[in-house]
């Protein structure tokens, strides 16, 4: 029984969990999402169609199933983080043998009214699973090695389900957010130490494989990384996407171009131009202010997040709050710096504002759970 | 960590003395425990959220920081950062010593396509197969509506070319800028230049890289960006290298050799002036290496710097010279020649009978082999390896080719009398030209030996002194007699107005398979120097199985072959080197040559 429950009788009930929502988070994320509205509305060639109505539409559902879950309360979501992790394991499992095949990998499962990418799911799922197994596990067990693998494993079948699809990406991030989740539980510095040396390790040696018989990557995932190193390399090829990108940012200058005015979107040169590459288009048509406003609403959703994990005295909640706001950050993060040349290009979506359904929809889910631990924390 | 006891027995009995609870201790100081355990925790967890905050921080500096940069860039076109952009025009030129180009660039263009984007790919490969001739249409169009993404199409066309395919106006066709290596002299000195192909390829640029010759030899520093582009000055003129390759390529058609070589060097700074092998090729368009044959019959093959060959009698002045220069004879010294020379089973027999002796100018002069021998016997094996070894006999030679290591002269294994003395006559002992002419130009620049280089040089070198400056002195005047004398092997090198001096050597090929020597195959020698009196340049002449069919029998020797050759090339040359022709001092008897 976790410490919130028995102080339960400070916890507020019924409609009035409403007044305790954090509602300077609800407030930013609709932000983030207008912006992400005009954009679409923007590379559309100013049209609600065929992006910008159906993301409002799903904005709405996710708000609402925000909501669902925040008014649940925290302890319940604690004792289902086991099944929604075993929930999502099996449906990692499942599109390796029925899903969708999709620009060359298999990632989503057709439900009719959308695609659930089970990956995105993983990302909620692994976190809550990892706080609840904290807020179980004896504080002074944290560090013992064999508390310690039993987390790792955790972490290590999703991401390893998830890089046979093929995609890189989501399992590096998968790897990263519940590393530091674990790391954010207190696990002793060691360990840490001793997985960044063999990471380093690692590389070395994908590196050395190339081109021998026992090439640890697939080519077009050393290309990434060669083009990541120097993008001209080959700027009508694998370069192009970076290289558009960076024209676009350059061509916004300081103010940008004007609403409807980019021309590198307009104009079909920027690829994937309402998806992950949305940002430049951002940042040509308004430029470095319009691009670090929003870089600025993203950091003000982690503090938030983060003041109200430190509020919180309920370790399964603050852990959750964490690890979520964490893997949020790396969303962001990964995707400007990608669409910035200063990472390779993994295909991970802006937050809220790149068009695309499951996305926002686990996103929102996620802010769920954080505004349920917010408001069943014990005062 | 200071734990305190669950159970402290202190305060449990006096809990049972005052009538307590004692449980009630246990219970508390659990309590109490637990707060501490959650109180570390909570600690470490704030000092985790703030390193973690700190990375927040400054991934968010970074982003932002890389945002402003961004927009704060020009937005550059990707060409413009094309690497390769900085590749072009690095290969530096090859001049000779006057600055003449002999190796350049050229900015050509490669042609490749993008099949993906082509509009209609089979007007486009019918139309290219119009252009270019040697393309096939059906491969062309094959390719192009292929999966294949990208096909090379040409690696090298002409601005007239380009036009032309531009004006097919498909837009899948595209062009790479690319540098070639050019050689506007075309075959002239083609064996120095080796030639240049293409090392890494890309679409806009392609690495030139040499292949052979002094562009292989010197590859790193014609690429070296650190020195700006500056010219590679050899020691190579241009006009007599001309001058030398045409008599030569005359001289080898008319004698029906299969091959010829030339070497023409300064003595005394040991420049190369030209340097030539027949049959040559075009380095603009270097043949491919043989696949069959032996690859000394290859047009690639430098006889001059890579061919060993026995070079008979003009080895014959090395043995006189060191005879002379260790006191053992002088010029007029008698010989006994009386024949044959036996030394084991073997037999050393001279060409003609000259009768029972002569004196050592003589011996020289009419070219005897067993006099020669007799005066190796005297210097001994000993003696004779240190000399040859002090003439460069030994090593490849250094000259800056790459060929030139593989030109390392065979020697016998076991150096015996015997060997002394046949090599002392040129047999069983392989060279190539350019040993010979380095050994000459020591005897030619008054005793030192000069390292031969194709580089060009500021002023004369100093090398180690092989023999004093007198001996050399005599063994010019003797070589001058080779050929001036009227019995001389040399005669038809008589030069009107340039006094040449020179030894001929005629040495039977020896058969590839082992066993023995040809008995109508040979190389033909002729090494000589000019203005006898005072050397200015080397020169040696080598033909391969030449044969002379105008006087009824074949005529194989080096008199009647290489010695004309020679005679032709420095009556070209000479006047182009800036020699002046003049009247030779007076003829002195060869019997007084001693006291000169």
């Amino acid at each position: 029984m976790s410490y919130l429950e028995y102080t339960v009788k400070s916890v507020p009930s019924g409609l009035r969990k409403i007044l305790y929502l954090n509602w300077p988070i609800v407030v930013l994320l609709t932000a983030v999402a207008c912006i992400g509205f005009l954009m679409l509305y923007s590379v559309a060639g100013g049209s609600l169609s065929p992006w910008a109505e159906p993301q409002m539409k799903r904005f709405a559902l996710g708000m609402t199933a925000m909501f669902i879950v925040a008014l649940t309360p925290i302890w319940f979501w604690r004792n289902m983080s086991v099944v929604a992790y075993s929930i999502s394991v099996l449906l990692l499992i499942f599109v390796e043998f029925f899903g969708a095949v999709g620009m060359g990998a298999q990632r989503w499962i057709d439900l009719g009214f959308m695609r659930l990418q089970p990956s995105e799911l993983m990302k909620i799922t692994l976190v809550m699973l990892l706080a609840a197994y904290y807020d179980w596990l004896p504080v002074n067990k944290t560090s013992r090695p064999l508390w310690v693998l039993v987390p790792v494993v955790f972490i290590l079948m999703p991401t390893f389900l998830v890089l046979k699809q093929p995609d890189l990406g989501t399992a590096l991030l998968l790897m990263i957010a519940g590393g530091l989740t674990m790391f954010l539980a207190g696990v002793h510095w060691a360990y840490f130490g001793a997985v960044i040396a063999a990471g380093i390790g690692g590389i070395a040696a994908v590196f050395e494989s190339r081109g021998t018989d026992w090439q640890l990557l697939k080519d077009y995932q050393f290309r990434r990384i060669d083009t990541f190193l120097d993008p001209s390399s080959d700027p009508l090829g694998a370069g192009y996407h970076i290289t558009q990108a960076k024209i676009a940012m350059g061509s916004g200058g300081w103010t940008g171009r004007g609403f409807m005015q980019g021309t590198q979107s307009r104009l079909n040169f920027l690829p994937e131009k309402h998806t992950d590459f949305i940002f430049n288009t951002l940042a040509e048509e308004f430029g470095f202010i319009g691009a670090f406003s929003l870089l600025a609403l993203y950091v003000l959703i982690v503090v938030f997040c983060i003041a109200s994990a430190l509020q919180n005295r309920d370790r399964f909640s603050s852990l959750l709050t964490l690890g979520l706001a964490l893997t949020f950050f790396l969303f962001f993060a990964v995707n400007m710096s990608m669409v910035m040349g200063l990472a390779p290009v993994v295909g991970v979506p802006l937050p809220l504002v790149s068009y695309g359904g499951s996305a926002m929809l686990v996103l929102l889910i996620a802010f769920g759970l954080i505004q349920s631990a917010h408001i069943h924390r014990p005062r | 960590m200071n734990r305190i006891p669950l159970r402290p027995l202190a305060r449990i009995l006096h809990a049972r003395q005052v009538g307590e609870n004692p449980d009630a201790i246990e219970r508390e100081n659990l309590r109490i425990r637990h707060e501490q355990m959650r109180d570390k925790a909570r600690q470490r967890a704030e000092g985790r959220l703030l390193v973690m905050g700190v990375m927040f921080f400054c991934a968010f500096a970074v982003i932002g920081v890389r945002m402003g940069h961004l927009a704060g860039s020009e937005p550059m076109e990707p060409r413009a950062q094309a690497k390769g952009a900085s590749i072009a025009a690095q290969r530096a030129d090859i001049v000779d010593r006057k600055g003449r180009i002999l190796a350049t660039n050229m900015e050509t263009h490669s042609l490749y396509a993008h099949p993906k984007q082509m509009i209609e790919p089979e007007r486009a490969a019918k139309a290219l197969a119009g252009i270019f001739p040697d393309l096939d249409e059906a491969r062309l169009t094959k390719d192009f509506t292929g999966a294949r993404k990208f096909v090379w199409v040409k690696k090298k066309i002409s601005p007239e070319q380009k036009q032309a395919v531009h004006d097919i106006g498909e837009p899948g066709l595209l062009f790479g800028p690319r540098e070639m290596r050019l050689y506007p002299n075309g075959k002239l000195a083609s064996h120095i230049l080796g030639g240049s192909g293409f090392g890494r390829e890309g679409v806009h640029s392609a690495e030139v890289v040499g292949v052979a010759g002094v562009e292989k030899f010197f590859d790193d520093q014609l690429r070296d960006p650190t020195r700006e582009g500056a010219p590679l000055q050899l020691s190579i003129d241009l006009t007599i290298q001309s001058a030398m390759e045409r008599v030569l390529y005359g001289g080898m058609n008319l004698l029906n050799a299969k091959g010829a070589a030339a070497v023409l060097m300064d003595p005394y700074t040991g420049e190369i002036v030209a340097m030539a092998s027949l049959p040559d090729f075009d380095p603009n368009d270097r043949p491919r290496p043989p696949v069959s044959g032996s690859p000394s019959d290859s047009p690639l093959f430098n006889r001059a710097v890579q061919g060993v060959y026995e070079l008979g009698s003009t080895f014959k002045i090395f043995a006189v010279a060191q005879a002379m220069d260790l006191g053992l004879v002088n010029a007029n010294t008698m010989i006994d020649i009386r024949g044959p020379l036996k030394w084991g089973k073997h037999r050393i027999r001279d060409f003609h009978y000259y009768g029972k002796e002569l004196s050592t100018t003589k011996v020289l002069v009419k070219s005897s082999n067993i006099g020669t021998a007799r005066l190796a016997k005297m210097v001994g094996a000993t003696r004779q390896q240190e000399f040859l070894k002090s003439i460069g006999m030994f090593d490849p030679t250094s000259i800056e080719m790459v060929e030139a290591r593989t030109g390392k002269p065979l020697l016998p294994q076991n150096w015996s009398e015997l060997s002394a003395m046949t090599i002392s006559y040129g047999h069983g002992i392989s060279t190539t030209p350019m040993h010979l002419a380095a050994g000459y130009a020591a005897i030619a620049n008054g005793g030192t030996f000069i390292k031969p280089t194709l580089l060009k040089q500021g002023s004369p070198q100093k090398g180690p002194r092989v023999m004093s400056a007198e001996t050399a002195a005599r063994a010019r005047a003797m070589l001058r007699l080779v050929v001036s004398h009227e019995e001389g092997t040399a005669s038809l090198a008589e030069v009107p107005g340039y006094a040449v001096g020179g030894k001929t050597g005629t040495a039977d090929k020896p058969k590839e398979n082992g066993g023995g020597y040809y008995e109508d195959k040979v190389i033909a020698t002729f090494a000589s120097m000019f203005p006898a009196h005072d050397p200015k340049y080397v020169l040696v002449v080598t033909l391969d199985e030449p044969e002379e069919n105008t006087g009824g029998e074949a005529r194989r020797t080096a008199g009647w072959t290489a010695v004309p050759v020679a005679a032709e090339i420095i009556s070209r040359v000479a006047p182009l080197l800036g020699l002046r022709p003049d009247i030779e001092p007076v003829q002195l008897a060869g019997i007084t040559l001693a006291s000169q």
